[in-house]
């Protein structure tokens, strides 16, 4: 079974003979290296986030919207390094894409019935 | 690749020395054809059980009043009919069976991308009906199919989780037999096999992959959120806890109603096989066809909020979802129209098969055209909740996802086992299905529409006449469903023997032999046609040979 690199380091270059294969670059260990340290440090600015919204009382709003901003850093840096998704074949970019597209749908859609509801006032613990 | 003909037996052969090899030859089997045999038996297996709660559900709404049940028992009896039907049934039927069997043949592939991960969703299969079957025999779920919260999550006293947790395994079942034909689909097409030279049933089953790799994680959260939330009462869905039951709503029907697509796509695209085999015809725009699916794969994703009109869901999503609904249809209405020009001029044979989808188109635009009713919020808001429902979406599960299926069945048979079936107890089934069908659930439209509610077990005296007539249909229904198990088990003994390619049809698994060789194909063949590449004088030419009595 060819399996996809996981390490330059090891020149695992496998099944030459299966065209589809040779399509299939690697991701070397540096950069597994270097999107590790970003990902620290983009953990490091949520904590770093979270104390500064408390010292200068950031709107609500805003903080939310920081505090997305560096989720969905994170979320990008992990699917295209460390689900490989930068260095795959385009129909499985395409499919990534897709599960992402689909997942958006779902969230606006769901979420703009819930803004276009106009809510009554919380009735509170049912009896 | 080598080219050098293996010498190969049918895939039935057995060469096993013992009962216990013979077991483990097709319990650990990677073949496809086998597994899609195995599939093949326990999907019907389910179906019986399905229909054996039908039946009890049948037979309580003969009289209006709740003799043969309590309503408790009434609740559970449809809810076991619906999940079995539904996740058991429908959704892997077309898919794991004929999906699994004709895939690699029609893509003149050996097998599968992924041989061992489809022999694990068989067992993902087996395990989560398991689930559901001890759920039933432990007492039952009385939440219905849908599982509402709050009903679900706080107040039942039923085995919800139980069966929650075997409609989760299966879900993952779908997801490996939808990625196994994505891979397959992108990259084992035979050489010249392009795209658009595709059998259009392999265009359907790639939009249903899509689908179901895109939908059934949603359902699967969602069915554990329900779980979680009944074990440690976390107040995703109670309102006492700051949740919202609607919440679920929305995360059921948006795996749910791409789930009905799940459940219609593959049957569309036995139908094209059928009609353009049996009219002896290239399809008519075999684009528009190939597309449509794909249209309404990506569709599909956009209309979930028109299953919850009566919801509390706000007004302005509800005029959204009920406009994209309407699209919806398009797709749809094209396939139907893309057959009906096939068969135009066509040498028509009336065989089993072809019945079937003839009786398909009927029942299909019954069913899609009542979908609009319900899709206009103005009516569902008047029919909701009622037999009009109940009568819209078996007309297009029973009347057009069975249908396909029991003529994919007839079809494929000879291709399967190597034998023919019996032609004339075939037709006969396939007629008795049909106004057995019509008999059962047209009654109900009519029901639904005076105002019979859906799940009540007592009811007014003026609708007995109608319950009658349908639980009295429902008993046809199920002479016609017991006579083809009857004729197609006779057949494995007795049947003629059916040759290579006895429909003279196109398409790559007609090439192989009959049943195929474990690898499929002697040598790996190359394509040079498109499909349903039938001579444009084929027809004419059968109609001018046509003699009363002629086989085809
Ligand atoms: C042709 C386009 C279709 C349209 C416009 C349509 C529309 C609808 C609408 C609006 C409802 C909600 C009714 C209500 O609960 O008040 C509904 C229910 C339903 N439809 Fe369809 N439908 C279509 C095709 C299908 C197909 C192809 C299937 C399955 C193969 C299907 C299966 C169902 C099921 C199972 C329900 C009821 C779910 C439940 O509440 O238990 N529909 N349909
Ligand atoms: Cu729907």
């Amino acid at each position: 079974m060819a399996k996809t690199s996981t390490s330059a380091g090891h020149g695992a270059h496998g099944d030459g003979a299966h065209s589809e294969h040779a399509a299939h670059a690697h991701i070397s260990r540096g950069t597994y290296y270097r999107v590790f340290a970003a990902l620290m440090v983009l953990m490091a600015l949520t904590v770093g986030a979270w104390w500064i919204e408390g010292i200068v009382a950031l709107p609500r709003l805003l903080g939310v919207a920081i505090a997305m901003a560096i989720a969905i850093a994170k979320t990008t840096l992990i699917v295209l390094y460390f689900m490989h998704v930068k260095v795959s074949e385009r129909a499985t970019q395409l499919y990534a894409a897709a599960a992402f597209i689909g997942f958006a749908i779902m969230v606006i859609i769901t979420m703009g019935d819930y803004f276009a509801r106009g809510w009554p006032p919380p009735p509170g613990p049912l009896p | 690749m080598a080219t050098t003909a293996l010498p190969q037996r049918g895939y039935l052969h057995d060469d096993t020395p013992n009962l216990g090899e013979w077991i483990r030859s097709w319990l650990f089997t990677v073949d496809h054809k086998r597994i899609a045999i195995l599939y093949l038996l326990a999907i019907n297996f389910f179906f019986l059980l399905g229909g054996l709660a039908a039946t009890f559900v049948r037979i309580e709404l003969i009289t209006p009043q709740g003799d043969l049940m309590s309503s408790d028992v009434y609740n559970r009896m449809f809810t076991l009919h619906g999940v079995i039907m539904i996740f058991f049934f429908l959704i892997p039927a077309i898919p794991a069976v004929l999906g699994n069997f004709l895939m690699p043949l029609m893509l003149g592939a050996r097998d599968l991308a992924f041989p061992r991960l489809n022999l694990l969703s068989w067992y993902l299969y087996m395990f989560g009906g398991v689930f559901a079957l001890s759920a039933a025999v432990l007492g039952g779920v009385d939440t219905g199919w849908t599982f509402y919260t709050p009903f679900s999550s706080t107040y039942s006293n039923s085995n919800v989780i139980l069966t929650i947790t075997g409609a989760f395994i299966m879900g993952f079942s779908s997801i490996a037999t939808a990625v196994n034909f994505i891979a397959t689909t992108h990259k084992m097409r035979a050489p010249g096999l392009t795209w658009f030279r595709l059998p259009l049933f392999v265009w359907a089953m790639y939009a249903t992959s899509l689908v179901i790799v895109l939908a059934t994680p949603v359902v699967g959260i969602a069915l554990l959120l329900v779980a979680i939330e009944r074990i440690w009462g976390v107040g995703i869905f109670d309102p006492a806890l700051g949740g919202d039951p609607v919440l679920f709503q929305h995360l059921f029907w948006f795996y749910s109603h791409p789930a009905v697509y799940i459940m219609i796509l593959p049957a569309f695209g036995v139908i094209s096989e059928l009609i353009s085999t049996f009219s002896r015809k290239r399809i008519f725009g075999y684009e528009f066809i190939a597309f449509s699916s794909m249209a309404i794969a990506i569709l599909g994703f956009l209309v979930w909020g028109h299953h919850m009109f009566v919801s509390s869901q706000s007004v302005y999503s509800s005029l959204v979802f009920s406009f994209i609904t309407m699209l919806i249809a398009i797709p749809s209405a094209i396939k139907v129209f893309n057959w009906t020009a096939t068969l135009y001029k066509g040498s028509i044979s009336y065989r089993t098969p072809m019945l079937y989808a003839l009786g398909f188109m009927g029942l299909f635009v019954i069913g899609g055209l009542t979908g609009i009713f319900l899709g206009v919020v103005a009516i569902d808001i008047h029919v909701t909740d009622t037999y009009f429902v109940v009568a819209h979406f078996h007309y297009v599960m029973v009347g057009g996802t069975i249908m396909a299926y029991l003529g994919g069945i007839h079809f494929w048979w000879p291709k399967m086992t190597g034998r023919m079936y019996n032609e004339i107890w075939g037709g006969i089934s396939a007629l008795i299905i049909f106004v057995g069908f019509n008999m059962t659930f047209f009654p109900q439209f009519v029901l639904g529409y005076l105002g019979m509610p859906r799940r009540y077990h007592v009811y007014p005296e003026e609708f007995q006449i109608l319950h009658v007539l349908s639980s009295a249909g429902a008993t046809v229904l199920a002479v016609g469903f017991v006579i083809p198990i009857i004729y197609l088990m006779l057949s494995l003994k007795t049947g003629r023997i059916a040759g290579d390619n006895p429909w003279e049809a196109t398409g790559l698994e007609w090439r192989t032999s009959s049943p195929p060789p474990t690898h499929n194909f002697e040598a790996i063949p190359v394509v040079t046609t498109e499909a349903y590449a039938y001579p444009p004088e084929a027809a004419a030419r059968d109609a001018a040979e046509w003699r009363p009595g002629s086989p085809l």
